[in-house]
C-alpha cells in the first residue's frame, strides 16, 4: 500500500429535505470544509442525469470520488431520497483503484435501504460514522475491509491494483520466471496454470507447452499472459545455437550496478563454478550483428568454461542487455501470375514461420537460399 | 492516429446572468443526421469510411462519442461551467469513462456596461457573461501528460479569448449568436418538429465555432493547432504524443526533453521536411534565427559547425534545434560522414505493404525499400554502403537514400564503447576490491559545458584535425618532452584513482611500458566507463580514430569493447521501455 493511494476522508453526502446538499458523515471531521463542499456539491448530488456514475472532481488541491444515489419512492419527502458515499484524496492521487470500491459502497448502501431502510430511518444511520471510521482505516492499511453491518449483511471490500496491459503471448515465446518458481504457493493457482508449470523452464516455447503438457495452445497462452500480468513470467524467444544477438544500450548496466553484477554472476555460472565480470561481460559483448552462439562458443571458449551459455542468453534477455536479431524474408520481386506472398511479407520472423509451418530452421534456410525473389532483413 | 491522445469533443461553456449556458460542441451531438455524409472521424491512413461501416478504430470512438452523447447539451452546462472559484486553475472531472479537462476563466465586466444603482428607470439588463471554459474531453484512462497538454492548450486559447473579450468584446458577441442561433433552432423544432442540431447552423455563422472545430480536427489528426482567433491573435499548439510516434507507441514529452538536454556541439540536426516546405510553415512574424539556422542545416554538418555557418551562439543553436525537435521537424543525429555505421532499426517496419515501401518506390523509381533496409541487417557503414567503382551521381542518390531512412526511423547509428576491465585477481576468485566511484576520476574539466569547447570544426571525412588546444588539461602540456619528471607525476595522479590492482595489471600490458602510450591512456581512463563513444573521445580530446583504435588494440587485454546505439539519441529512433 504506497501512501499514493491513501483515502485522507471518507465521508456520507446527502439531500437533505430542507437543508439541501450537506455532509450528514465526514471521518476524519471537519475535513471538508464549507467552502470545497460548496464548490463541488454540484457533482455529490446531483442532477438525474448523472446518477449512478462514477464522478471524480478536482478542486482545491483535493480529488473527490463518488458515485451519486437516487432512490425514487412516494415515502421520501420530496419523493426521492439522494445520497452519495465518498473518497476524498490528494489531488496527485492515482485513484483509478479506488473507483470500484465506491462503486460497491454506493451499491450495498442501496442495498441496505430498500431492504431495510437503513439510511431513511434515523436510528440505523447512525451506525454509518463508526462504518466509515471503520473503512477508512481499513483501506488505508491493509488495503482491505470486511464490516458486518448487520445480521444479514456484510461488506467485502479490497483494493485492487492495477497493472497495465500485459503483451499478447504468441505461439514461439518462451516464458521464464522472474523469481523462483519455488516461492509461490502452487495449490493457489488455477488448474491450467498449476499443469502447465512443470514445462516452464525458460527454454521451451508456447507450442512445445502446448503439445508437453496436453494443454490447449490458447488455454496456455491465456495462463502465461496471466503469470505475465502479475509479472511472475517474462517472455524470451527461443534459444538456438544459430541465434543471433547483440548488446544494447543497457549492456553498460552490467558495469554500473554492483547488484545487477552478482545476480548475473549468480545466474550464469556454471554448477559448482563461479565466473568473473570481465568474463561475463566479454561474453555479452562478444555477441554481435552476424555472430550465431555457436561462433561464440568457439572464439569464447575460455569465458565459457565456468558460463552456461543458456543461462547467459537467458539473463541477458530478461534484464534487456542483449537483443535477439530476428530474420525476415520478404518477397520482393514477384511477377503479376504469382500469388502475393503470405507469410514472406517482412511482417513474419523465422521463428514465427517455422512455429505456424512446422518447418526447421534449416529447411527454411535452404528453401529460401535458392529463392532470387527474397531478401532477408535482420532486425 | 485514433488512440488514446485523440480528444472525444470539444465544448464550450459560459456562466453570467443568463446562468449556464452550453454555447457550442463538436462534434455535433446528432449522429443519425445525414450518415451518408458523416464522414469517420478515424484519422487512420486517410479512412474516409461511413459512420455507420466502422473500421476498428472507429468502432472504438463511436463507443466513447456514444458515451458523451448520452450528456444532454444542459448538464454539461451545469457540470462544466463551474463556480468563479474554480478559475484561473486546472479543472478536471471524470465521469465514468470520459474526462473533461478544461481552464475556466474568469471575465471582467466591462465598465460600460454598468447600471447604476440609484437610477429610477427601468433600463433593460445586458446579459454579462462572468466566466467561460474551453473544456475538451477525452477518454477517462488518457496519460497524465496528454491531460496536461490538452489542459494548455485550454488554457491558451482562454488566455486569446479573455484578451479579445477586453479589447472588442468579442468572446461576448459570439457567444450572443451562438445563443440566438440555438434560440432559433429550438424554436423551429418545435414547429416543425424535424430534429436539427443547432451546432450545425453556428459553424458558418461564428469564427470561434470554426476555430474550435480547427482545434479538435487538427488535434485528431496531425496534432498541431494553429488557430487566429478573431483573426488576430494567433494560438499554436502541438500535442507531442501524435507528433513522435515511434513503432506504435508516442514518446512522452519528458523523455523527450531531458535527451534535448543531453545534446553535445559533435551532434547534427537533420530536418525531417525538405527545407522549402518546412520554411512555407513558419507564421510571418518567426525569428530570423530560425530561417537561418533552417537554410544553413545540414546532415552532415554538426551544431557547432552550424552555429559558425548560421553566425548564431552555440547556445541559441541549441535552443532552435531543441525547439525544432519539439515540434517534430527535425531530429537529432550524428552527422553523416564515411566512418558511421548504420544498422536495421528493430521498430523499422519493413513490410513490403508498408506506406513507407510505397513512397520509397515513389522518391526512388528502380529500388525497393526492403532490399535497401536488408542491405543494413548487418551494421555496414557508409563507406562500404557506397561502392566507389559507381558514378558519383549514383553514389549521390545512396546518401538520399540513407537520409530518407534516417528521417523515417528505419535506422539508427552504432557506435563504439570501451570499458576497462582488468583480469580479475586469480588467486582469491571471489574477492574484488571495491571500485571507486567514477566522480573521483573525472580530472578538471566538465564533460558537458559546450562554450568550453572551441575546436576547429570536423570535416565530412571525420577527420579531426589538431587546430587549437584550449584546453587546461589537454594533450598540449603532457605531449612536451619524453619523459619529464611532470608528465610522469601527471600519469601517475590519473592512475592514482584506480585500485592497485588495476594499476598493476595495466601496467603489466607491453604497451606500458612506452610513456607515451600510458599517458595517453591514463589520460583518457574517465571515458572507459562504457558511457563515452569513440565520436565523442574524438572530440573532446581532438582525436583521430585511427590513433584511439590504436591505443585500444594495444590495451585490450584491460579493455572490452561493444557497439551499440548512443542511448542519448536513441530515443528519437526507438520508443523508451
Amino acid at each position: 500500500m504506497g501512501s499514493y493511494r491513501r483515502i485522507d476522508c471518507i465521508f456520507f453526502s446527502e439531500f437533505h429535505p430542507t437543508l439541501g446538499p450537506k455532509i450528514t458523515y465526514q471521518v476524519p471531521e471537519e475535513y471538508i470544509s464549507r467552502e470545497l463542499f460548496d464548490t463541488v456539491q454540484v457533482y455529490i448530488i446531483t442532477k438525474p442525469e448523472l446518477q449512478n456514475k462514477l464522478i471524480t472532481v478536482t478542486a482545491m488541491e483535493k480529488k473527490l470520488i463518488g458515485c451519486p444515489v437516487c432512490i425514487e419512492h412516494k415515502k421520501y419527502s420530496r419523493n426521492a431520497l439522494l445520497f452519495n458515499l465518498g473518497l476524498v484524496c490528494d489531488a496527485r492521487t492515482k485513484t483509478c483503484a479506488l473507483e470500484p470500491i465506491v462503486k460497491k459502497l454506493s451499491g450495498y448502501l442501496t442495498t441496505l435501504e430498500l431492504e431495510s431502510g437503513f439510511i431513511s430511518n434515523e436510528e440505523s444511520k447512525q451506525k454509518l460514522l463508526p462504518i466509515l471510521s471503520t473503512l477508512l482505516e481499513e483501506l488505508n492499511v491493509t488495503g482491505a475491509c470486511t464490516l458486518p453491518i448487520d445480521d444479514s449483511n456484510t461488506i467485502h471490500l479490497k483494493l485492487i491494483e492495477q497493472r497495465k496491459d500485459p503483451l499478447v503471448v504468441q505461439e514461439y515465446d518462451v516464458p521464464v520466471f522472474t523469481k523462483n518458481k519455488d516461492h509461490f504457493i502452487k495449490s493457489q493457482w488455477d488448474l491450467t496454470t498449476q499443469q502447465i508449470l512443470p514445462f516452464v523452464d525458460g527454454y521451451r516455447h508456447i507450442q512445445k507447452i502446448s503439445a508437453e503438457a496436453d494443454v490447449e495452445l490458447n488455454l496456455v497462452r491465456i495462463a502465461v499472459q496471466n503469470l505475465l500480468y502479475y509479472e511472475v513470467v517474462t517472455l524470451v524467444s527461443i534459444f538456438q545455437y544459430s541465434n543471433v544477438y547483440c548488446t544494447t544500450p543497457k549492456v553498460q548496466n552490467l558495469i554500473d550496478k554492483k547488484c545487477l553484477q552478482e545476480e548475473c554472476i549468480h545466474y550464469v555460472s556454471k554448477l559448482g563454478q563461479r565466473t568473473n565480470l570481465r568474463d561475463v561481460f566479454q561474453l555479452y559483448c562478444g555477441l554481435t550483428p552476424g555472430t550465431t552462439v555457436r561462433d561464440l562458443c568457439s572464439r569464447y571458449s575460455h569465458q565459457l568454461q565456468r558460463v552456461d551459455e543458456r543461462k547467459l542468453i537467458q539473463f541477458g534477455l530478461m534484464k534487456g542487455l542483449i537483443r535477439r536479431l530476428q530474420k525476415y524474408p520478404v518477397k520482393v520481386v514477384r511477377d503479376e501470375r504469382s500469388r502475393p506472398p503470405r507469410l514472406y511479407t517482412g511482417c513474419h520472423s523465422y521463428d514465427e514461420i517455422c512455429c505456424k509451418t512446422g518447418m526447421s530452421y534449416k529447411e527454411l534456410d535452404e528453401r529460401l537460399e535458392n529463392d532470387p525473389n527474397i531478401v532477408v532483413c535482420w532486425k | 492516429m485514433l488512440k488514446k491522445t485523440s480528444p472525444i469533443s470539444v465544448i464550450l461553456v459560459s456562466s453570467g446572468s443568463r446562468g449556464n449556458k452550453l454555447l457550442f460542441r463538436y462534434p455535433f451531438q446528432r449522429v443519425s443526421e445525414n450518415t451518408s455524409s458523416a464522414t469517420c472521424k478515424c484519422s487512420l491512413n486517410g479512412c474516409r469510411q461511413n459512420f455507420h461501416l466502422f473500421c476498428d478504430h472507429c468502432t472504438l470512438f463511436l463507443s466513447l462519442f456514444l458515451s458523451l452523447k448520452r450528456f444532454s447539451d444542459i448538464i454539461l452546462a451545469t457540470i462544466l461551467a463551474t463556480k468563479s472559484d474554480m478559475c484561473g486553475k486546472k479543472f478536471e472531472l471524470k465521469i465514468d469513462n470520459v474526462r473533461f479537462v478544461g481552464h475556466p476563466t474568469l471575465l471582467q465586466p466591462p465598465h460600460t456596461i454598468q447600471v447604476s444603482k440609484t437610477d429610477p428607470s427601468p433600463k433593460r439588463e445586458l446579459p454579462t457573461m462572468i466566466l467561460f471554459s474551453v473544456v475538451f474531453a477525452l477518454r477517462a484512462n488518457a496519460d497524465a501528460s496528454v491531460i496536461n497538454c490538452m489542459h494548455n492548450l485550454s488554457r491558451r486559447i482562454a488566455i486569446a479569448l479573455q484578451h479579445e473579450e477586453r479589447r472588442c468584446q468579442y468572446l461576448t458577441r459570439e457567444a450572443k449568436l451562438m445563443l440566438a442561433v440555438q434560440d432559433e433552432v429550438t424554436t423551429m423544432t418545435e414547429t416543425d418538429g424535424t430534429p436539427q442540431s443547432p451546432f450545425r447552423q453556428i459553424l458558418p455563422k461564428c469564427k470561434l465555432a470554426r476555430d474550435l472545430k480547427e482545434a479538435y480536427d487538427s488535434l485528431c489528426t496531425t496534432g498541431v493547432v494553429r488557430l487566429h482567433i478573431n483573426n488576430w491573435l494567433e494560438v499554436s499548439f502541438c500535442l507531442p504524443h501524435k507528433i513522435h510516434r515511434v513503432g506504435g507507441k508516442h514518446i512522452p514529452p519528458e523523455a523527450l526533453e531531458r535527451s534535448l538536454k543531453a545534446i553535445r556541439p559533435y551532434h547534427a540536426l537533420l530536418l525531417l521536411d525538405n527545407e522549402k516546405a518546412l520554411l512555407a510553415q513558419l507564421p510571418l512574424d518567426c525569428s530570423p534565427a530560425l530561417v537561418r539556422l533552417i537554410k544553413t542545416c545540414s546532415a552532415v554538418k554538426n551544431l557547432q559547425q552550424l552555429a559558425q555557418d548560421a553566425d548564431l551562439a552555440l547556445l541559441q543553436v541549441f535552443q532552435i534545434a531543441a525547439h525544432l525537435v519539439y515540434w517534430g521537424k527535425a531530429i537529432i543525429i550524428y552527422p553523416l560522414c564515411e566512418n558511421n555505421v548504420y544498422m536495421l532499426s528493430p521498430h523499422a517496419n519493413i513490410c513490403i505493404y508498408s506506406p513507407l515501401a510505397e513512397q520509397f518506390g515513389l522518391q526512388f523509381p528502380g529500388h525497393d525499400l526492403p532490399s535497401m533496409l536488408a542491405k543494413f541487417s548487418l551494421p555496414v557503414s557508409l563507406s562500404e554502403f557506397r561502392n566507389p567503382l559507381d558514378a558519383p551521381v549514383h553514389e549521390a542518390q545512396l546518401i538520399q537514400m540513407v537520409v530518407w531512412m534516417l528521417q523515417r526511423r528505419l535506422l539508427f547509428q552504432l557506435h563504439t564503447y570501451v570499458c576497462l576491465l582488468v583480469p580479475p585477481v586469480e588467486e582469491e576468485p571471489g574477492l574484488r576490491e571495491e571500485e571507486p566511484p567514477l566522480v573521483t576520476r573525472v580530472t578538471g574539466r566538465s564533460l558537458s559545458t559546450p562554450s568550453a569547447l572551441s575546436f576547429g570544426s570536423p570535416t565530412s571525412s571525420d577527420d579531426m584535425t589538431l587546430t587549437s588546444p584550449s584546453m587546461d588539461n589537454s594533450s598540449a602540456e603532457l605531449q612536451t618532452g619524453g619523459d619529464s619528471p611532470l608528465n610522469k607525476r601527471m600519469t601517475e595522479t590519473l592512475l592514482a584513482s584506480l585500485t592497485e590492482h588495476e594499476r598493476q595489471a595495466i601496467l603489466r600490458v607491453p604497451a606500458a611500458q612506452n610513456p607515451e602510450d600510458l599517458r595517453l591512456f591514463a589520460r583518457l581512463l574517465h571515458y572507459f566507463r562504457g558511457h563515452h563513444h569513440l565520436e565523442e573521445i574524438m572530440y573532446n580530446e581532438n582525436m583521430r580514430r585511427s590513433q584511439l583504435k590504436t591505443l585500444f588494440d594495444k590495451f585490450r587485454s584491460v579493455l572490452v569493447i561493444t557497439n551499440h546505439e548512443d542511448p542519448i539519441i536513441s530515443l528519437f529512433q526507438s520508443p523508451p521501455d
